[in-house]
């Protein structure tokens, strides 16, 4: 006869099974509402994950996923050995790193700036309409860009005329591109990006500028010695999640100012991958493109967030 | 926040703080100047004379009055075709996200067994995913390709959306308010629907705005997803017409619906210069009108979602 065990049946220690069941019972409501959500990241980003297998293979639609040629890891040295990989590289790594250095301190000033400014109806105004930009689509501004830089009829170049310049054909020039690509995204999206900040900002302790009032502090003080030390935990977060996206490209937007002409600079991994595997359908090859690019970010990220980490400020996770 | 004596106008500024102050209203001019004035051209351009514009005259105010542009639009079928079709995705793809993030981030914002596994099956997906051509592979093998269904689908969900959807409901529900409720005998479904829902107003909002514009928007996923022209969205047919450097193919479109002698052929080409105008104006005025008639509730509700998040 086999031993009973009894302290499984004694209430504070319940058989696992009993427990998984106690648990069903009590939380079953919250599994159902989370159960969309669940569904989708499943079907939708956990699917895609489990075909990421292509890139070791040679994709061919009869074969399906699984069942296509292992070629190992013949698809990633075809790209490293690419008549266009270093030009991909540095294109896609400039662009995201000139958008950085100027995106990441520019919200940063205007919100401490915003935050600033006394009169409540132009300050209100003021927030109201940087945030307008925001809502334009990106097929919009690349068409404005399109408009506006027109060598012909384009109000920039109607501009540089009556000043006595000569005309510029902005879009087929390939030194434009990571200007005007920078530029716009920082028309559109700067004065969005404040808005982190200036939460961190309204969330101040008023009482803090009132003693630093009272002991003579100027506005310029105020700002460097309460605003900024307050900021940097949000500073060190969106560094973070933007370091992650050094390798990974905006391919919309890159896909629309692309012309035959700023080829040279315009050329960035997610518009190759758009054109060689979507449209020429390269799939093995363009997968295992997306999956390099996919991991170098990966390890950007943890990397950057160790090493936030490590200096005792902030972490992501 | 109130103002409290010490800060504001209200005592007497130091020398140094009125100049800063002074060069910071100036910055702000300036800024709002750059913010606004590529949308105050566009909006001048759409109402003037083809000829104006071309001549360089349409600066600060509309020259020649003129609707034909907007003649030329109306007239499109194709344009309008895919403003319906953007319709339909926009409002079944807002109210799919925004019942899916809803129900999803109150789940999160409670307390059950398995919590740290979903947490991290849904925050994963924002460091690691599996790129653009195993999503398009999967979306094929599930039969979506080339369906607007798939348009309705494909991003409906965004990890950051739910979590300030449930910081916000971490931060304006108190758990006291859930203890009291399951007291009268609610459940989570009843005091999810009953209570959590009708209270979650400004969050319900701001996620209809993101969703919806982020929707309205997208030109890419059909470029990526769609095949028949029929389906296509509207920014994926505004691209062909306003973001494309030769103007001849881009004109065609414009030309079609007139050219039918050698005097409607001049005259279409000098509406096609104005209708570029006129379709932003057409299509970017939904987006930043909800989002204007929206704002009260935005800033409000984002700063509390983000806060914490």
């Amino acid at each position: 006869m086999k031993l009973k065990m009894p302290e499984l049946n004694l209430p504070g220690h319940p058989k696992p099974l009993t427990r998984i069941a106690r648990c069903v019972s009590r939380d079953w409501q919250i599994y159902v509402l989370l159960l969309p959500v669940l569904i989708y990241f499943i079907v939708f980003h956990y699917f895609p994950m489990y075909g990421v297998q292509i890139a070791f293979r040679k994709y061919r639609f009869v074969d399906g996923i699984s069942g296509s040629q292992w070629v190992g890891l013949k698809n990633f040295k075809d790209f490293m050995g690419a008549y266009y990989f270093g030009r991909l590289l540095s294109n896609t790594l400039l662009l995201n790193l000139y958008g950085l250095l100027w995106g990441f301190p520019i919200p940063i000033i205007l919100a401490i700036l915003l935050n600033q400014l006394d009169r409540a109806r132009f300050k209100k105004f003021t927030q109201t309409a940087i945030y307008v930009p925001h809502f334009i689509s990106t097929a919009v501004i690349a068409g404005m860009l399109y408009l506006f830089l027109s060598p012909s009829s384009g109000v920039v170049n109607y501009m540089i005329k009556a000043l006595g310049g000569t005309p510029i054909n902005f879009m087929i020039e390939a030194s434009w591109f990571r200007s005007l690509y920078i530029i716009t995204d920082i028309w559109q999206h700067a004065g969005w990006n404040t808005i982190l900040y200036l939460a961190a900002l309204t969330a101040i302790d008023p009482e803090i500028y009132e003693a630093a009032t009272i002991d003579g502090a100027n506005k310029r003080q105020k700002i460097l010695y309460i605003d900024i030390p307050y900021l940097v935990p949000i500073m060190v977060m969106v560094f973070i999640l933007n370091a992650g996206g050094l390798l990974s490209s905006n391919t919309d937007k890159a896909l629309l100012m692309q012309t035959s002409g700023n080829m040279s600079t315009s050329d960035i991994i997610g518009v190759y991958v758009y054109t060689m595997g979507i449209q020429g359908g390269q799939f093995s090859y363009t997968a295992a493109i997306g999956l390099f690019v996919n991991i170098i970010n990966f390890f950007m990220i943890i990397s950057v967030n160790w090493v936030a980490r490590r200096l005792g400020e902030t972490s992501l996770f | 926040m109130k103002k409290t004596a010490f800060s504001g106008r209200h005592i007497i500024k130091s020398r140094g703080d009125r100049l800063f102050d002074g060069i910071n209203l100036g910055f702000w001019i300036l800024v709002l100047a750059l913010t606004l004035y590529p949308l105050w051209i566009i909006i001048i351009a759409s109402v003037s004379d083809p000829d104006a514009i071309l001549a360089g005259r349409v600066l600060i105010w509309p020259a020649d009055f003129s609707m034909i542009g907007y003649q030329a639009v109306f007239k499109h079928k194709e344009l309008w075709n895919s403003y319906f079709n953007a319709l339909i995705y926009t409002l079944f793809g807002t109210l799919l996200s925004v019942s899916v993030t809803m129900m999803g981030a109150y789940g999160l914002s409670r307390k059950f067994t398995g919590k740290k596994l979903v947490n991290f099956i849904i925050v994963f997906t924002m460091f690691f995913t599996g790129g653009l051509i195993p999503i398009f592979l999967n979306v094929r093998d599930l039969g979506l390709y080339n369906t607007r269904a798939i348009l309705i689908l494909i991003n409906s969900v965004s990890v950051w959306n739910l979590m300030v959807a449930r910081t916000y409901m971490q931060s304006t529900l108190p758990n006291e308010l859930y203890e009291a409720a399951v007291i009268d005998g609610a459940n989570h479904f009843s005091y999810f629907f009953k209570i959590v829902l009708p209270l979650s107003g400004t969050i319900i909002a701001v996620l209809s705005v993101y969703y919806g514009v982020a929707r309205w928007n997208d030109y890419f996923s059909a470029m990526v997803f769609i095949r028949d022209r029929s389906k296509l969205p509207l920014q994926t047919v505004l691209r062909e017409i306003i973001a494309t450097l030769t103007t001849s193919t881009s004109n065609e479109s414009f030309f079609s619906a007139y050219a039918d002698d050698i005097k409607g052929m001049t005259d279409a080409m000098r509406q096609a210069a104005v209708a570029k105008y006129c379709t932003i104006v057409v299509s970017t005025g939904p987006a930043v009108l909800l989002y204007l008639f929206m704002q009260k509730y935005f800033v409000k509700g984002v700063m509390i979602g983000s806060l914490k998040g």
